[in-house]
């Protein structure tokens, strides 16, 4: 917390509602690094007017890794291990971007078991990582129980992975020309009693949380986001979802295998409050959960026998050249910029992160709310600071 | 310094009906949640694990604690290579050729001494790339996960010396 600091003409008059009140000083207060709203290293500094936010400036920075300087310097498979840490919560897809972009430049034909493996992983991915969005948001406006409900499923799906690549978190499972180990029968089997037993509970959740009154208050009508907005700044996934476009890579620009498969795209409709608004964003991860589950059960019907792992050379050598390629993630489109001049080594690996973009959109939509309204809007976006900040 | 004005909910009149309904509303959401909580309180199993009485066993591809059996390795350097965070250290000199010939388990000849094997645990990122470029598999992520340290230097694994190499029975996967 920093101390306030007094303007001129104080004077002034300001509306609150539609009582027209004497306007008092500004106050500068700092929201993190270390709040537990901010999702991580995020120090907001907020300029507040009695309870009313009149400027809100993101400062990131605080978990700057230097992951594209480092990645100048290492090979083409030790670079996964790096790109996993930048969205942790999304680990997989990722990794899946990465290794899209390098096999695109190499021209290496993925395997059709690998292509479902990567689909399904990333799906389970997703689902983990908007279940951990359902839970701290919950927790951000005060609700603590969603929170311990989300993560017993979002443990199931770490299990899973953690039998299929030998960590929770940090996976490096998906490599360049394929995946790492192979799924077999029985993990295949507790992916599907998974996919059952949580479409059940996440309806319970979503009715526990989504149609609860105080949740609706605090969310609806919170945080307008017009799709113009959006445009202009460049937002992505459930973000411009919420506001009412239509806009998925998976489907627009299809990936992978993802043509194949039959998914709906949710987008906002503000059933509660207005389009674009917390809830409807909230709505749309909810949503996406279930094209997720959607989309897992016509993996596991599909998936079909064969190798794992594409021919790849022993040793990378990319040949020169650029390219730019996005995928969808949890969070909103991923790019990776890649410039290579045929070494070992990538010459430059620029990545483009959703949650920065997203961040940068806080100082447009803070001004105006309350203070407590800041927090539900800040859990909204949904940021990891490990993206951001890279 | 320009006048601020709160962003207002765009909400239509509080009408008798709408009031009801809100009151309505909330009880309805209350219950559904309670109900909700309810039944977590008695029809479920207790899903916390009490850790140090419970452990839980991590599977055998569970990457952890890193192993290396000195006696198998050929010093080729791959896993120092592929290291992306460079957290292994190795030594070796050129074996004398009079020296009576070794072989590792699967019959790869030692054609070089190992002098020194280190591994700085403090360093490492789990990736699990070291152990996927090892020729003979000496080099392995074990399922032991309990070592926390105080101090860093001790984090430093000498895979040579007697002490860690009697690790092999206790955390080596067969």
């Amino acid at each position: 917390m920093s101390g306030g600091h007094h303007e001129e003409n104080a004077e002034e008059k300001i509306l609150l509602g539609d009582m027209e009140v004497l306007k008092s000083d500004l106050l500068t207060l700092n929201m993190g690094p270390q709040h537990p709203a901010t999702h991580g290293v995020l120090r907001v500094e907020i300029k507040t007017d009695s309870e009313i936010v009149v400027e809100a400036i993101p400062h990131i920075g605080y978990l700057h890794r230097c992951f594209e300087k480092h990645a100048e310097n290492l090979d083409y498979r030790g670079v996964i291990p790096f790109v996993d840490r930048m969205d942790y919560l999304g680990a997989m897809n990722m990794e899946w971007g990465y290794a899209l972009t390098i096999e695109k430049m190499l021209g290496t034909e993925v395997p059709k078991r690998a292509e479902y493996i990567r689909i399904l992983v990333a799906e389970l991915q997703r689902i983990a990582s908007h279940l951990l969005f359902f839970g701290t948001y919950a927790i951000d406006l005060g609700a603590f129980t969603p929170f311990l409900y989300a993560f017993q499923d979002r443990e199931q799906i770490l299990r899973i992975f953690e039998e299929l690549s030998g960590a929770r978190l940090l996976y490096n499972y998906i490599w360049i020309g394929g995946v790492w180990n192979d799924i077999n029968d029985s993990q295949l089997a507790r992916v599907k009693t998974f996919c059952d037993e949580f479409e059940l509970n996440l309806k319970k959740y979503h009715d526990l949380v989504g149609h609860n009154k105080i949740f609706i208050g605090r969310t609806a009508n919170v945080g307008i986001l017009t799709p113009e907005q959006c445009y202009d700044y460049g937002a992505t996934g459930p973000v411009l979802r919420g506001s009412g476009v239509k806009w998925d890579l998976r489907r627009k620009k299809p990936y992978g295998l993802y043509e194949k498969f039959d998914f709906d795209v949710p987008v906002g409709t503000g059933v509660k409050g207005t389009v674009g608004d917390c809830w409807d964003r909230y709505e749309v991860r909810v949503l996406e959960m279930f094209e997720s589950i959607k989309i897992i059960r016509q993996v596991l019907e599909g998936i079909e026998e064969g190798p794992v792992m594409g021919k790849v050379p022993k040793i990378i050598k990319v040949p020169a050249g650029e390219i730019y390629l996005k995928t969808e993630c949890p969070r909103g489109e991923l790019g990776y910029h890649l410039i290579s001049d045929g070494g070992k080594t990538p010459y430059r690996l620029k990545i483009k992160s959703s949650c920065f973009t997203h961040v940068s959109m806080l100082p447009e939509m803070a001004p105006g709310q309350m203070v407590a309204d800041l927090v539900a809007t800040i859990g909204s976006i949904d940021i990891v600071l490990g993206e951001v900040d890279r | 310094m320009e006048t601020i004005h709160l962003k207002k909910n765009i909400e239509p009149e509080l009408t008798l009906g709408q009031w009801f309904r809100n009151v309505y509303e909330a009880i309805k959401s209350t219950a559904i949640g309670l109900s909700i909580t309810f039944k977590y309180v008695w029809g479920k199993d207790v899903v916390t694990i009490e850790y140090p009485e419970v452990r839980e066993e991590l599977p055998s591809n569970s990457r952890s604690r890193l192993f290396n059996d000195a006696e198998n390795c050929i010093s080729c350097l791959q896993c120092a290579v592929s290291c992306p965070v460079d957290c292994i250290y190795i030594a070796a000199v050129k074996r004398p050729t009079d020296a009576p010939k070794m072989k590792t388990k699967d019959g790869t000849p030692i054609r070089l001494d190992l002098k020194q094997y280190t591994i700085d645990t403090a360093l490492c990122c789990y990736c699990g790339l070291c152990t996927t470029v090892c020729p003979t598999e000496c080099l392995t992520h074990t399922t032991d996960y309990e070592y926390a340290s105080y101090t860093l230097a001790s984090m430093k694994y000498d895979y040579l010396a007697p002490d860690i190499r009697a690790w092999r029975t206790r955390i080596v996967k067969s």
